[in-house]
């Protein structure tokens, strides 16, 4: 199925059908009451059976992520992914500035070290995700973040658990990154466990 | 000849208005506009430089941090200090008491936050100083006890500025050689090596080094791997019972990272 496809668009589809087969029943003079229950019966069954379908599938379907930045906890950038190429970005230089804005807001407002969660866009959400020697920050610009907040946390701690001992104090060696892809390539699948 | 990629983190440091942003403008391609500096306390920039060694090309990213000058702002500079790899310390030649507070102020500062690291010390500026100045006595006293490279630079005529990051650039790599023997584009040459490696690499990640090392003994016995002659059969074949091991006291998805990893290892080795 195409994912493109928005869930809104679906619902006013099958809306259409059960409409249609309701006014068939309606409209068309039928012999006897029966058979016009028939109809009326018959459109209620496949009209549950689709919004049964829709619902199965939006609850299936991933969080789709636009972005995903893997940095270092003081802003250095390990890997960056992305459904668009984005010819101006320079990716480096956004992670930097984005763990300097987390600084900035951690220092400002919170007292007890406190770490910035999210940042919401009017057409997007950034969610960060922190352990102790990696922060992932992911761009999304779809609803229904709970389940991407929980792979996200998942793959922190894998990460943390199979890189962490080369980047606490990295030495900024990007060959120490072999295997992070496979990992992150999971998550931006939608199939992290 | 081998490639190694390195990213580090470079801070500029000192006092307000001595010329930490326009050095930084000379020196690398802008695309952040200044204003974050004063917005947020920190902007961000980077250069690459290309260094060769003996069998070795270093292609280096430095991101290079311009931090906000003024000494109150303390906490946010110590957040955007952590990490730093390299440090530049920057005088203006022209007001001397921008000088000093680099070693009274400064250098404490940073050694608390991340500790002895590759420093240069600049003396900007150089355009409106006189020859023998006391600013300059003083920074190259300073440089000379720390033993601290130290340039005089003017970030207006474009003097010294590329020599003073270059030098920071070498500096960060100095320690950096060819051939580790490991990662992943130079993988241990023999498979006893091969094997070395993978048994360091499953204690380092297993956490209890004592526990992990009876993992290694039993699975190589149960694969009948020899360790003074190993077979890259027998070696495959322990592999996937550490990978059974990793399930448990990892996760599974980082267990066949791991497998994955080491099985290449194993395969490409010579012997
Ligand atoms: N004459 C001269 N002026 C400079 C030089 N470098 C910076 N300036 C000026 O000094 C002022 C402060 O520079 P700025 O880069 O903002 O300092 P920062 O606060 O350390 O970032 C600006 O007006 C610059 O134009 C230099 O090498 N020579
Ligand atoms: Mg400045």
């Amino acid at each position: 199925m195409q994912r493109d496809v928005k869930i809104e668009t679906l619902i006013v589809m099958s809306m259409c059908v059960f409409g249609a087969l309701a006014v068939t029943a309606f409209v068309v003079p039928f012999e006897d009451d029966n058979t016009r229950i028939f109809f009326v019966g018959l459109a209620a069954v496949l009209v549950s059976i689709n919004v049964a379908g829709f619902f199965t599938v939006w609850k299936a379907s991933p969080t789709i992520i636009d972005e995903i930045f893997l940095m270092t906890p003081d802003g250095r950038l390990l890997k960056h992914y992305t459904r668009r190429l984005k010819p101006d970005q320079d990716d480096d230089i956004l992670a930097g500035m984005l763990t300097a804005v987390q600084n900035f807001i951690k220092e400002s407002f919170e007292e007890a070290g406190g770490k910035l969660k999210e940042i919401r866009f009017e057409n997007y959400d950034i969610f960060i995700s922190h352990s102790k020697s990696i922060v992932i920050a992911a761009i999304i610009s779809t609803k229904k973040p709970e389940k991407l907040r929980t792979q996200m946390r998942l793959v922190t701690e894998d990460l943390e658990k199979h890189f962490g001992h080369k980047l606490t104090n990295w030495a900024g060696d990007k060959s120490d990154l072999v295997g992070v892809d496979i990992i992150m390539k999971k998550l931006l699948a939608g199939k992290y466990r | 000849m081998e490639l190694k990629e390195l990213l580090k983190k470079v801070v500029l440091l000192g006092d307000g208005a001595v010329g930490k942003t326009s050095l930084t403008a000379r020196y690398v391609v802008n695309k952040f506009d200044d204003k974050y500096i004063a917005t947020i306390g920190t902007k961000v920039s980077k250069k690459d430089m290309q260094l060769t060694k003996p069998n070795l090309i270093i292609n280096l990213r430095m991101m290079i941090w311009d931090i906000l000058g003024q000494k109150e702002y303390s906490k946010i500079r110590t957040a955007s200090l952590s990490g730093a790899q390299g440090v530049i310390l920057v005088g203006d030649l022209a007001r001397p008491e921008t000088v000093k507070s680099l070693e009274a102020f400064w250098i404490p500062e940073i050694e608390a936050a991340v500790g002895k690291v590759p420093t240069v010390l600049v003396g900007n500026k150089c355009d409106l100083a006189d020859k023998g100045s006391m600013a300059i006595t003083v920074l190259e006293s300073i440089g000379q006890n720390l033993g601290y490279p130290t340039f005089l630079a003017s970030a207006k005529t474009g003097e010294n500025v590329e020599n003073a990051f270059a030098t920071l650039g070498e500096m960060l790599v100095a320690e950096v050689v060819a051939s580790r023997p490991k990662g992943a584009e130079e993988l241990p040459q023999t498979l006893s090596e091969a094997v070395d490696f993978i048994i360091q690499d499953f204690c380092a990640q297993y956490g209890d080094l004592e526990k992990a090392m009876l993992i290694v003994q039993h699975q190589f016995e149960e694969a009948a791997v020899d360790i003074r002659k190993p077979s890259k059969d027998a070696v495959l074949q322990a592999l996937e019972g550490l990978a059974k091991a990793e399930e448990l006291s990892l996760t599974k998805t980082v267990a066949a990272v791991n497998l994955e990893e080491r099985q290449r290892m194993v395969i490409l080795a010579k012997g």
